[in-house]
């Protein structure tokens, strides 16, 4: 595998060396919603590349090597010697709908060799888990499928996402790798520690939470961010994730953020559905175990990368817009840890996310996260 | 230099390495209040976790109150004593309602204080020792069904009782809890529960589940020791008449009085209860036959006897059948079928007898059964027939016949009527039988030129059950038959029954034109109130006094009497059995109105009368 860095800005335009000797199959994109919108950056990429297919979304803000922008949209071309790459995408009607449109992307995917799936997704009007849960259906559980969600800083107003042709909202799309030598490993980690009493779910309608403990939540979390922070919810609601935790089902323990906030009601609406009677605890992270679980998230994935890779490695980390807005200027200090986890010879891109998908170390069963750090390193293996 | 402050100042540095102080003032400020936020938004967090915590411990620790409150509201009122006491010195420290009753004083007067203040010294003594073998041992103390030690409750309660060691945190005993439940209710209730179910509730003598059992363990017994033992079934004789003419009440007076009677014979044997007005005697191993017999006898005489109860008088008797064993069987059985083919035997001669089993009754009873089994195919099949038997004046004129029912099996042949008919009583058949009879007779009679009676005899059974009248009713509608030229023939069983019914039966039959004649006068109880209450069209003395007219001079005294009755009261009466010249004379002599028997004619085929019922038989028979 071979990869070509790119980046661009206002200033400059374009930049970045070419050294792909041959044509890539698959480019990938980030930038800002602003950035992408009207279709003249994936304009201009398809200049580059007439005939590799062109994959990228909006964020809330862009990882390259090891700084983070907002005002610079970055792109990797992969040129593969052993791999074949197929992109389906597909427009997603409601969140209703993410469960079929989930399966009808996995089944346009299937294919014997098929050995691991990358996913951008639209990142407000979907329910992830859902998404998700179609897809393994398809799949089956044992096929590797990562990603994220795509952002809109943390605004939450919307979110595009391009695959073939211009970004737009409402969009998913899938990469499916192919061959023997493609060589696809991960990581995901938090490192948010749960604080004050367990709640119970009291109330709930598919992703949006009523009552808890019979309290509106927005009530509990005006009290705990003050009355100045409050007033910037659901954006400064990303500081206080919920961990969710079923009784059923006790190994699965999954950390939810506030997208969304009705001050009528008094209710939050939360990435994806969350079952009335489960048990939720107020989450909370300082600067220093932010980094410690984004470098436990670079070490899962550097150990899951096998030996035998020859060429290029690319890692793409997908962090959550919420560890962002805690660690403001600290945010570089998780992509050190994943870098220095990583080692030298790993070309970093990637970006901040309303949601990240991949499977937790402890179920092994792909999931949508929030606040975690997912890192995907793709490579080829020697014929 | 901090991380922080080294990525603030490259981001603040120009490609000409210039440093903007301005930018990187920005960038400084802009991170001490990310810091001052974090800490603001971390410390507001930590103080409401402290108060959100508190609340849930003050919740909780009112939730534990209440549960508390909960449990020792349950502990108070569980009709069960409970106490605990401390277990280093024994003091009580908790003692609920129940257990106040069960010491038989307040609470106040024992908590804080050991059971030497308590107790009397002995009482105290065992108790403590109870508690120290618990509090050293470590295992729980269970007394069940123990009489009472303490307590107020007397000294015939029993009572189990629980002890068990409670330990600290440290596994320190600590406390001894205890409980204390009065079962003598429940112990009670079990051995009346049990006590029942062996025991016939009416006599409280053993009932059949219990004389089985009894049964079953004598005949181990014989089979082991080689001894032999003999088995007696035994039937109070006309008692369903009691309960008739009575009531039950009296008729269980009177099952109560004979029972005492029969234990009072029994000379120690097991007696049991079995059914309505049956009982089962197992008498001790090894006793003479003649010995049996001579106790059996005693007690047929025993129950022959008058029975007085409230004023009300009873003469009931008593059959028994006997089997010995191993000669009669070697299992219950056979022992119980045979003693009872033996009691059928001793019924059947009479009743008020004891009869051994001989094998040969086995065979009858057996033919018995399948004779009744043979009878309801009969009627399916068309085996019955209907004879008809010429009824005259004295003058020799005929008036009319009786119908009677033959039986024609097909290998048996001819089986007589006073075999059959008695089991045709027995398992209802009579009702179909009867009902068949009536209706053949009725077509019969209503074929005949000449407009003579016809009689047919209606079983004390077909009066009990079903709809009699109605049946009559729509006999004579479907055959045509005048209700004036039909007779019904009742004997006084009839009208021991149930006998306001039957007398209302009786009178609406009568209302409808049918005539009612009573049969076989002279036999049975013969009781004149029947006379009286009902005016019977014509009284048929019995065959067995006019067949002994010329033997003993009592049948003529008897016939006389009855005939002179009868005509005082205006009926007429018909004479049974006529075979003889010398027969009809004396009737005629002594006024008898009719006569029936062999001297007139035999219960033959309708077509051996056709000249007495007007049919020229050559037409008949060309026809």
């Amino acid at each position: 595998m071979q990869i070509q860095y790119r980046h661009w800005n206002a200033a400059h335009g374009w930049r970045g060396a070419s050294a792909l000797r041959e044509l890539p199959q698959l480019v990938l994109y980030f930038g800002s919603r602003e950035g992408l919108a009207g279709g003249e950056r994936y304009r201009e990429l398809r200049g580059f590349y007439p005939d590799s297919h062109i994959v990228g979304c909006s964020t809330g803000g862009q990882i390259h090597g090891d700084d983070i922008a907002d005002d610079v949209i970055v792109a990797v071309a992969l040129h593969f010697a052993r791999t074949q790459v197929r992109v389906v995408n597909e427009t997603i009607e409601s969140r209703e709908a993410s469960r079929t449109c989930g399966m009808r992307f996995a089944r346009q995917l299937a294919a014997p060799d098929l050995a691991g799936v990358f996913v951008l997704c639209e990142g407000l009007n979907v329910n992830g888990s859902e998404l998700i849960a179609g897809i393994t259906e398809v799949l089956g559980p044992d096929l590797l499928v990562t990603g994220g969600l795509a952002g809109d800083g943390t605004r939450m107003e919307q979110t595009l996402v391009g695959a073939d042709g211009e970004p737009q909202p409402n969009r998913v799309a899938a990469i499916g790798f192919y061959g023997a030598s493609f060589r696809f490993a991960h990581g995901c980690a938090g490192g948010w520690d749960v604080f004050g009493p367990r709640r119970k779910v009291t109330k709930s309608d598919g992703p949006v939470v009523v009552e808890l403990d019979g309290e509106r939540p927005l009530d509990l979390y005006t009290r705990y961010l003050g009355e100045e922070e409050a007033a910037a919810m659901p954006g400064s609601g990303l500081a206080f994730p919920l961990r969710i935790h079923d009784e059923a089902a006790p190994e699965r323990q999954i950390v939810r953020s506030v997208f969304a906030v009705d001050r009528n009601a008094g209710t939050l609406t939360f990435a994806a559905d969350i079952p009335e009677g489960c048990t939720a605890q107020l989450m909370r992270a300082n600067f220093d175990s932010l980094a410690a679980g984004a470098g436990e998230a670079g070490r899962q994935a550097r150990n899951a990368l096998a030996d035998e890779v020859v060429g290029d490695k690319l890692a793409i980390l997908v962090s959550c817009t919420g560890r962002r807005k805690v660690m403001g200027q600290r945010t570089q200090d998780e992509l050190d840890a994943v870098a220095a986890e990583l080692g030298e010879d790993v070309t970093r891109i990637g970006f901040y996310s309303y949601g990240e998908i991949a499977p937790p170390a402890a179920t092994r069963r792909c999931e949508l996260h929030n606040q975690t750090m997912t890192v995907t390193v793709i490579a080829e293996a020697a014929a | 230099m901090h991380r922080l402050l080294a990525r603030q100042i490259r981001q603040s540095t120009d490609e000409s390495g210039q440093v903007d102080l301005a930018r990187l003032g920005e960038l400084v400020g802009a991170a001490y209040e990310e810091s001052d936020r974090d800490r603001r938004r971390t410390d507001r967090a930590m103080k409401l976790m402290i108060e959100e915590l508190e609340q849930t411990h003050k919740r909780a620790e009112q939730d534990l109150l209440r549960a508390r409150e909960f449990l020792d509201s349950i502990i108070e009122n569980i009709p069960i004593a409970v106490f605990a006491k401390d277990a280093r010195d024994s003091r009580y420290i908790l003692l609920n309602r129940a257990g106040e009753e069960y010491y038989g004083m307040p609470r106040q007067e024992m908590l804080g204080k050991t059971p030497e203040q308590i107790f009397p010294d002995d009482i105290a003594r065992l108790v403590n020792e109870q508690d120290r073998r618990v509090v050293d041992s470590g295992t729980p103390m269970f007394l069940e069904g123990h009489l009472l030690e303490v307590g107020v409750n007397g000294p015939d309660r029993v009572v189990n009782s629980r002890k068990l060691l409670v330990r600290d945190g440290n596994g320190a005993p600590q406390y001894l809890v205890g409980v204390i439940e009065d079962v003598t209710e429940r112990i009670n209730n079990e051995a009346r529960i049990s006590h029942l179910a062996h025991h016939d509730a009416l006599t409280d003598l053993p009932n059949r589940s219990a004389f089985n059992t009894a049964l079953a363990e004598r005949l181990a017994r014989a089979q082991e020791a080689s001894t032999s033992f003999a088995v007696l079934s035994l039937d109070l004789d006309r008692f369903k008449d009691v309960n008739d003419v009575f009531g039950h009440p009296v008729g269980d007076m009177m099952m109560r009085a004979a029972a005492e009677r029969l234990v009072a014979e029994a000379d120690g044997a097991f007696v049991a209860r079995i059914g309505g007005d049956e009982f089962t005697i197992l008498m001790p191993d090894d006793i003479r036959r003649e010995d049996v017999l001579s106790l059996a006898e005693r007690m047929v005489e025993a129950i022959g006897k008058e029975l007085e109860v409230d004023d009300f008088l009873s003469h009931v008797g008593l059959s028994v059948g006997i089997a010995v064993y191993p000669d009669d069987g070697v299992d219950a059985a056979t022992l119980l079928a045979n003693a009872d083919s033996a009691l059928y035997r001793a019924k059947r001669e009479g009743r008020g007898r004891v009869c051994f089993f001989e094998t040969e009754m086995d065979r009858e009873l057996r033919d018995r059964r399948l004779l009744q089994h043979d009878l309801r195919q009969a009627v399916e099949q068309n085996q019955l027939l209907v004879y008809f038997q010429p009824q005259a004046r004295m003058d020799g004129e005929i008036i009319g016949f009786e119908a009677l029912v033959r039986w024609n099996h097909p290998t048996r042949g001819f089986v007589p009527p006073d075999q059959f008919i008695p089991l045709a009583e027995e398992n209802g058949l009579i009702i179909a039988i009867g009902e068949w009879v009536l209706r053949e007779a009725c077509r019969e009679a209503a074929s005949w030129p000449r407009p003579l009676q016809v009689a047919v005899n209606l079983s004390p059974v077909q009066f009990q059950a079903g709809d009699l009248e109605r049946s009559i009713h729509q006999i004579l509608l479907e055959t045509g038959l005048s209700p004036t030229r039909l007779e019904v023939e009742i004997t006084e069983g009839v009208l021991i029954g149930d006998f306001t019914r039957a007398l209302n039966l009786l009178r609406r039959l009568k209302a409808l034109g049918i005539r009612i004649a009573m049969d076989d006068f002279g036999t049975g109880y013969s009781s004149l109130s029947y006379l009286q209450s009902f005016p019977f069209d014509k009284i048929k003395i019995d065959r067995s006094f006019i067949s002994n007219l010329e033997a003993t001079p009592q049948s003529a005294e008897i016939v006389r009497a009855v005939l002179s009755l009868a005509h005082a009261l205006y009926i007429p009466v018909v004479a049974e059995g006529v075979e003889t010249d010398a027969q009809r004379a004396f009737l005629e002599r002594e006024a008898c109105e009719e006569m029936q028997g062999y001297l007139i004619g035999r219960p033959e085929p309708i077509e051996h009368y056709f000249n007495l019922i007007g049919i020229n038989v050559e037409r008949r028979r060309y026809a």
